[in-house]
């Protein structure tokens, strides 16, 4: 599914979701919760189902995908529950040390700008 | 008679035999002289010659004998047959003349009796005569005194039957001229009151046409006056018609924008509870879209948005069901890839909204409504079945000719029939055919078809390997795409176009989305505008971009058809997008899937909105640390480069 633009498909987020904006209390996607596929994409698919699929064939975060596919996390992290309700992709969580300290990201995109 | 050979007639040989013997003895003795006359010597040879000689004239001797007695007998034979015919000859004249007796006997009885017989016959024939002469007679006189019988009587007859006809002749005629009499008497009095009446009416029927003369000239007058009432109810009607289509215009120019907001709202919202309320706002107002295509449809004017791109059949169909207040009872079944051209995007989706409105709206609350996906060698078939109410047969009709658009009054309308006649329009601006029939599932069934002319299929989306190009758009590779991208691009230029006009008077408001094409269409911009930092401080209104109320939303990837005659980039920093693309690339990470010699705009732009998700993902938002940048000081895009911010009110007003 092509996405390119904000807001350049006709379809709007809770037809995406089924008319859902929240994810259960016990889903297992944080931000930064690697996600891989565990099945290819299969014809019929709902398209965003199809383009996560294909874009965690390699663990990848929820915001990555949020990202890539230019949805609010909080949609991502709904159609990433369905999926994992229907075991076509599991999620892992990242060891703690991969995330560095939002202070040192933050430093580092102040001195990208002053570059 | 005598018999011709006697036994007598023929010499015996007895008779015969003398002659030769007296022969012999002379025969002899001359011998016996000779044999003494001769010599010794020829004795002999004498001997021999005497008997010989006297042998030869016995036979002679003989033979005379014979012939001698032969004559003799003929002779007498001779007489005695002349004899017997002269006999003969005296029998046959004594029986002629008896002969000749006899005939003379018989001939005279024969005239005898031949004169007796002809006497009778005259006297008969006299005899009959007499009786015929006497038998006319007395006929002849018969038939006269029949002929004068009957004649007296044909002449009584006749007297009678004149004195009877004549009798009659009177009485007829007496009776007519009574009658006659009668009827002109009545006649002259029926044509006295007939006169009498005729005039009356005349003179009523002279008072009636003044009546109507002064009634016409009423009539004409009134006709003068509803005359002038028409045409200004026809212009006031389509005076109304263009204020409504210019307010639904604006309508649907404000839900367009309004949902616009509300996408960027849901974006920079990660409360739940917010994105909820979002949500729900989003989907009223998509509502609210939608009667104001309606009215805008049923008013003739545009309807609302046209894509630059050709739109998949799922967010065709998701898009339709985003407008209708049942979608979650929607279940749709589609395994189609193809796609509809962007200038009919809209109004499909927007027919095949107003039918599932239709399914959802009458079928139970808790009934599904599906919606399957054929494609056929016409086009794509999109069938709607629900499990409400059977449509009767009158309503199937009706509904059929809805659909059909053959009319395109108003007049037909009522409140609940508007979706119907909005689906007529549309059919028939976009060669839809829209047929119902009973479902399976014991509603109603509807199958719209879309022809094959407004759809596109798509090129197959090439599996990337690398994530950043696996979210790329695969549309930019279509070539058709491409082309509506220039255009799109080439909008601002024409001048000839409304709505660049628009455009322009859009400019004078402070907008800083104004370098957001621009930041859109450069490969290296750093993520530092309203869109793709959600979370900056901008206000609500600043954070608009223009391309928000754009009914031709210029899809991201023109920037790649762009790139080439892009003016001098305004923003000083390029090189450090540039730089902030090379270091993501030369970053140690598998994840970037080939190396490549440069990156493209697109994955380059990618990574930008990646990282600025994270960003925003990793930190509470504050107000003042991102305060853009390029808001306040982005210099005056050049027209090139300016969104096309047109709208439907440009379009509809014009």
């Amino acid at each position: 599914m092509s996405r390119p633009g904000r807001d350049d498909a006709p379809d709007r987020l809770y037809t995406l979701t089924g008319g859902r904006s929240r994810s259960g209390p016990d889903n297992p996607f944080d931000l930064v919760t690697l996600v891989v596929a565990e099945c290819d994409p299969v014809p019929g698919m709902q398209s965003e189902h199809a383009a996560i699929l294909r874009l965690t064939e390699r663990p990848t975060a929820v915001v990555e995908i949020a990202a890539v596919l230019k949805l609010p996390v909080s949609i991502t992290r709904i159609l990433l529950c369905d999926l994992q309700a229907a075991g076509r992709v599991s999620a892992r969580h990242p060891r703690k040390a991969a995330v560095p300290d939002p202070d040192i990201l933050e430093q580092v995109l102040v001195g990208l700008r002053n570059l | 008679m005598t018999s011709p050979l006697l036994p007598g007639d023929r010499p015996t040989p007895r008779s015969l035999l003398p002659v030769p013997l007296l022969t012999a003895a002379v025969s002899a003795a001359g011998v016996l002289a000779a044999l003494l006359l001769v010599p010794d010597a020829a004795i002999g040879s004498v001997i021999v010659v005497g008997a010989a000689a006297a042998v030869l004239l016995c036979a002679a001797a003989a033979t005379a004998a014979y012939a001698v007695l032969s004559a003799r007998a003929a002779r007498a034979r001779l007489e005695s047959v002349t004899q017997d015919v002269g006999r003969l000859l005296q029998e046959r004249s004594r029986l002629t003349e008896e002969s000749r007796r006899q005939h003379e006997r018989l001939t005279g009885e024969l005239t005898r009796e031949r004169a007796r017989l002809s006497t009778e016959l005259d006297r008969e024939r006299a005899h009959l005569a007499e009786a015929l002469a006497a038998e006319r007679d007395r006929l002849n006189e018969e038939h006269v005194s029949a002929i004068a019988r009957l004649t007296q009587e044909h002449a009584d007859e006749c007297a009678r039957l004149t004195d009877a006809h004549t009798a009659e002749l009177t009485r007829a005629a007496e009776r007519h001229a009574e009658e006659l009499r009668r009827v002109l008497a009545q006649h002259a009095d029926d044509a006295a009151r007939l006169t009498l009446q005729h005039t009356a009416e005349h003179d009523r029927l002279e008072d009636e046409r003044a009546r109507l003369a002064q009634e016409e000239a009423r009539l004409g007058a009134e006709n003068t006056r509803l005359t002038v009432r028409l045409r200004e109810a026809d212009s006031a009607r389509a005076a109304a018609l263009a204020a409504t289509a210019n307010a639904a215009g604006r309508m649907q120019a404000l839900s367009t924008g309004m949902l616009a907001d509300l996408r960027a709202m849901e974006e920079k919202h990660h409360d739940e509870e917010v994105l909820a309320d979002l949500l729900h706002l989003d989907h009223r107002t998509a509502q609210a879209g939608r009667l104001a295509d309606s009215v805008a449809v049923l008013t003739g004017a545009r309807s609302g948005r046209r894509w630059a791109r050709p739109i998949a059949m799922e967010s065709i169909l998701r898009g339709a069901m985003g407008r209708i207040s049942g979608y979650q009872r929607v279940r749709v079944h589609s395994a189609s890839d193809t796609a509809v051209a962007g200038h009919a995007a809209e109004g499909v989706m927007h027919a095949l909204a107003e039918l599932l409105d239709n399914a959802a709206n009458f079928s139970p609350p808790s009934a599904e409504v599906h919606v399957y996906v054929e494609e056929v060698p016409a086009g794509v078939i999109v069938s709607v079945e629900d499990s409400g109410l059977v449509m009767g047969e009158a309503q199937l009709r009706r509904a059929e000719r809805a659909v059909s658009g053959e009319s395109a009054e108003l007049g037909g309308l009522t409140g609940t029939r508007l979706g119907l006649g909005v689906v007529g329009r549309l059919a028939r601006r976009y060669g839809l055919r829209v047929s119902y029939r009973p479902s399976a599932r014991g509603g109603t069934g509807v199958l719209m078809l879309v022809p094959q002319d407004i759809l596109v299929t798509p090129d197959a989306p090439t599996p990337s390997p690398s994530p950043a190009s696996a979210g790329m758009p695969s549309v930019p590779a279509s070539p058709a795409a491409l082309v509506e991208a220039e255009a799109a691009a080439a909008l601002p230029r024409r001048g000839d176009d409304g709505r660049t006009e628009t455009g322009r008077t859009r400019t004078g408001r402070p907008e800083p989305e104004t370098g957001h094409v621009t930041a859109r269409g450069d490969a290296g911009q750093a993520p530092a505008d309203g869109v793709t930092c959600p979370g900056s401080a901008l206000s609500y209104a600043a954070s608009r971009a223009g391309a928000d109320l754009d009914p031709d939303p210029v899809p991201t990837h023109e920037s790649a058809g762009r790139d080439s005659d892009a003016p001098p980039l305004v923003l000083p920093r390029r090189s450090r997008g540039r730089t902030l693309a090379e270091a993501e690339r030369t970053r140690p990470s598998g994840r970037t899937g080939t190396p490549r010699p440069a990156p493209t705009a697109e994955e380059t732009k990618a990574r930008t909105a990646r990282f600025s998700s994270f960003r925003q993902a990793v930190r509470p938002p504050t107000p003042d640390d991102t305060a853009d940048p390029d808001s306040g000081t982005t210099p005056e895009p050049t027209p090139e480069t300016q969104p096309t911010p047109t709208t439907p009110e440009g379009d509809t007003t014009s």
